[in-house]
């Protein structure tokens, strides 16, 4: 090879190790399913005229490598930088060397090797570099593929241990599901639980088949009394799936919405899937606040299952949590229980309060334990800032409810003539339906907000047109007090964000962070 | 005889178990890991999960690396019984099980099998020394109910203390009351109610007090004295430390108060050396030298104490203290490596278990005649 070709391959070479760590991160925060990171690769090549010229020229230095060698070496360039914004170290989530990771990534180098050979062979070493380089994304998805049944037999051996450990501790499970409010609603039934039975949660994100069957094998320490499992889903079956090793007792339906919903394709499916939780289970506890939730209670009652109907506003409800004079009171069966501490979530707290019944805590512990029920963090907490403006953090995991929820309580504790701001980078994984409800979450932050600071690119079209159409139409609905004046700012990244707030705001005034999505959205 | 010195064993923390003190011996077994790493010892991690199993873990991990539970890092190990027994890598599909080396395990596990005797009997038949105390010290330590008696048998003052059962209807003194649970380390599951029907009532409740639970006065006039004690090289003892609870609305120093927001008990609110009278002080200073004679005390204890300011009581003795104690070492001060040397040094040199064979010379087998006959 000529001195040209053996420098071109040693830039791309490096282009391509720096390229892997950004992509294989990307692969790790989508769960590993092939297709993933080519599809962000794309997003974030789509990004802005400087993305797009970059990608250009990748491309076009490894097709010209092809007749001059050096040509490859823009390729290189571009790679190792990246596309502008993504990060070789996360800033929301570094890359964890998981043992997962590492055989994804033991498989990768498999494959560029592979490419390597071939070009040593063929001859053609540089544009085979180059195009190597460019097809970093590419790559981890193939790695991903390969990976994935080799993935399933392992989890394979970890569920068939959880299910032998769960025979001989025999505890009492208790399941929850719901498109949001299922971390906050667990955390609430283990503190319920934990004055009168030895009560073990599975962990935050432990909520698949690995995770779950994980949180057996490591947390369900013999003598436990009561298991509270959070289980998500990204598709139907899963729930089933998991109920089949893992039985409910109790299983808890907080809401449906429309997460995930680039996955599922209906809201309708969404439900579907959620209520397979339903099944197995001796009681069912649903927040009825939802009509279709009310519905699918009616009929698990009709199929001849304990339901127990739960809400955070009908009294008619079995347990609800309604709004009295200063504050949340609970009743249980039209009675009233207890008190509640300023920031629980109604919903999520009838939720816990009937599947701790259902478990067997008696009313009087329950009554007692709600006083003292844990607040999360990251969920609609207000606090004031070093410049004495109060700051309300929902930055984690938005929805459209969630995100209204949030917008209210923006409007009632702003003080009298503050300056009202939003920042978010908007929402996502909402499928068809993204663009949409980030612009009607847009327009109806025109009417409770003086500024709406848009973070990234992901959603800025939609938040911007949503914000367009409410300012320019002047009535928006809702019945909100349109001022018309929303001042839009758009920054690129969440600290710009943080410095313009701090820059713009005084004592007296309010900002919402609302939602905050991981770095590696563009 | 081995040249085995406290510098050059080989040393293994072991650490947390299936209890529910099973974070705070994290605490505890990651401050005894980092301080032998910073002395250059040969250290090995063995940390024993809340389900029961073992792993081999790097000793200079941090607390947050067990957050979502077993580390990423740790790497499954088995404990064996018998000859040949000890620590070994789980074999795998290729090789054989390799041993883990290991001359001395430093026990730091609270509150459950590790402070109650079953990893100890354990460790015993693997014919893995450690420090700490042995079998039957330790469950005595574990048991309130027995450990009372053995005290006051001496003739030191301890409040009155008693079984409480579903069907006991009579204390046999008056109330408020504190009830315990009767096997137990730390503050966790205590309660304190006005009668006995209450008293009675929390049996139920409280999942802490399903294996047992004793109940004694409560006595809101009572503060803790604590003092930690060790025979080795010679029976020495701590200063007396006067633990101050962070919040006045707790009744009783709470677990929360011990052990939340902080590294363990080293930095928990107190009094060191506690402001007492010369009386009171030389009292707790002899009764704890002969608690430890009493109850076996090797490693080192930490004996807790209650007193008005005039008279005082002994309230329970914690076999493996969280953080070891090392905190209470302050006059003359004690610095942690040298105390940890010590209890290495005891634990290579004196045993924990001596089985004997001997009398078993089958003088009892010849004359014994036939097992059929026996039966009839």
């Amino acid at each position: 090879m000529t001195i040209a070709g053996t420098v071109t391959v040693a830039a791309c070479s490096v282009a391509t190790a720096l390229a892997g760590i950004r992509w294989l991160r990307v692969a790790q925060r989508e769960h590993y399913i092939a297709g993933s990171v080519s599809r962000f690769a794309l997003r974030w090549w789509r990004r802005g005229p400087g993305s797009v010229a970059g990608a250009a020229a990748a491309l076009a230095g490894a097709v010209v490598a092809w007749r001059w060698p050096l040509g490859g070496l823009a390729t290189a360039v571009v790679v190792a930088a990246g596309p502008p914004g993504l990060g070789l170290r996360g800033r929301t989530s570094a890359l964890a060397w998981t043992r997962r990771l590492r055989t994804l990534a033991a498989v990768w180098v498999g494959f560029v090797a592979a490419a390597v050979v071939l070009a040593a062979v063929t001859g053609a070493g540089p544009p085979v570099a180059a195009a190597v380089a460019v097809g970093v994304p590419v790559l981890v998805d193939l790695a991903c593929a390969v990976t994935g049944p080799f993935e399933r037999l392992m989890v394979r051996s970890y569920v068939s241990r959880a299910r032998e450990r769960l025979g001989r501790v025999a505890p009492t499970v208790v399941a929850i599901t719901g498109s949001y409010g299922k971390t906050s609603t667990k955390g609430y039934v283990a503190h319920l639980v934990a004055g009168s039975r030895t009560v073990v949660a599975s962990p935050a994100s432990f909520n698949n088949r690995a995770g779950l069957a994980r949180a057996v094998n490591e947390n369900l320490a013999e003598g436990t009394e009561v298991f509270v499992a959070e289980m998500g889903t990204y598709g139907p079956g899963e729930i089933a799936e998991l109920c089949s090793w893992l039985i409910p007792d109790v299983s808890v339906i907080t809401a449906v919405g429309p997460v995930h919903l680039e996955r599922f394709g209906s809201e309708e499916r969404i439900l579907e899937a959620k209520a397979e939780i339903l099944e197995a289970a001796r009681s069912a506890v649903v927040n009825v606040d939802d009509p279709r939730l009310a519905a699918l209670a009616d009929r698990t009652e009709a199929e001849g299952r304990r339901v127990r109907r739960v809400s955070g506003s009908d009294a008619g409800a079995d347990v609800s949590v309604r709004t009295g004079d200063g504050g949340l009171i609970l009743f249980v069966d039209g009675a009233e229980v207890a008190r509640l501490p300023p920031g629980a979530q109604p919903g999520n707290v009838a939720c816990a309060v009937a599947a701790a019944l259902e478990v067997g805590v008696p009313l009087e512990e329950i009554a007692r334990r709600v006083a003292t029920l844990p607040t999360a963090p990251h969920r609609l907490t207000a606090g004031t800032g070093t410049g004495g403006f109060l700051v309300l953090d929902d930055t984690y995991n938005a929805n459209p409810a969630g995100a209204g929820a949030a917008l209210r309580a923006l409007e009632s504790m702003a003080p009298p003539s503050a300056r009202r701001v939003v920042v978010t980078p908007g929402m996502v994984e909402l499928g068809p339906r993204q663009a949409e409800e980030n612009a009607r979450f847009a327009a109806a932050v025109a009417t409770t907000a003086d500024d709406l600071v848009v973070v990234g690119r992901t959603n800025r079209r939609a938040l911007l047109a949503g914000a367009r159409t409410a300012v320019g139409g002047g009535t928006a609905g809702g019945g909100g007090t349109s001022g018309g004046t929303l001042r839009c700012v758009v920054v690129g990244r969440r600290d710009q964000a943080v410095a313009w707030v701090r820059d713009h705001l005084g004592a007296g005034d309010i900002v919402l962070y609302e939602n905050d999505l991981p770095d590696h959205y563009p | 005889m081995s040249a085995l010195d406290t510098t050059t064993a080989t040393v293994a923390v072991v650490f947390g178990g299936p209890s529910p003190e099973h974070d705070v011996s994290i605490l505890t077994g990651l401050q005894v890991a980092r301080t032998l790493v910073g002395a250059d010892r040969d250290v090995v991690g063995l940390y024993w999960s809340k389900t029961g199993e073992w792993f081999r873990v790097p000793p200079t991990l941090e607390a947050a690396d067990f957050l979502d539970g077993v580390p990423r890092q740790a790497e499954p190990v088995r404990l064996a019984l018998g000859t040949g027994g000890g620590f070994a890598e789980v074999a795998g599909r290729l090789g054989r099980a390799r041993p883990v080396a290991v001359d001395v395990a430093v026990n730091c596990c609270h509150g459950g099998p590790g402070e109650d005797g079953s990893l100890q009997g354990a460790l015993d038949l693997a014919g893995v020394s450690y420090t700490g105390p042995g079998a039957a010290a330790a469950a005595l330590g574990m048991d309130k109910l027995a450990f009372a008696g053995v005290v006051a048998d001496a003739g030191l003052p301890v409040l009155p203390r008693r079984l409480l059962g579903p069907a006991d209807t009579e204390v046999g003194f008056p109330g408020p009351y504190i009830v315990k649970p009767r096997f137990g380390g730390s503050s966790l599951g205590i309660d304190v109610v006005e009668d006995r029907a209450t008293a009675v009532a929390r049996l139920d409740a409280n999942p802490h007090l399903r294996r047992g639970a004793v109940v004694e006065p409560y006595r809101p006039d009572l503060y803790d004295l604590n003092i930690a004690v060790r025979v080795w090289p010679e029976p020495s003892l701590s200063a007396i430390e006067r633990p101050l609870r962070s919040t006045d609305s707790g009744e009783i120093l709470g677990y929360a108060d011990k052990y939340v927001g902080g590294e363990g008990m080293a930095s928990a609110p107190r009094q060191l050396p506690a402001d007492l009278p010369e009386a009171v002080a030389a009292g707790l200073r002899s009764a704890a030298l002969e608690i430890a004679r009493l109850t076996d005390i090797r490693g080192v204890a930490r004996i807790d104490f209650l007193s008005d300011g005039a008279g005082w009581f002994v309230n329970e003795v914690n076999t493996v203290p969280g953080s070891l104690a090392r905190y209470l070492w302050v006059d003359p001060p004690l610095a942690f490596i040298d105390l940890l040397d010590a209890m290495i040094g005891e634990a290579l040199a004196r045993p924990t278990w001596r089985p004997s064979a001997s009398g078993a010379d089958g003088a009892v087998l010849r004359s014994a005649g036939g097992i059929a006959a026996k039966l009839g």
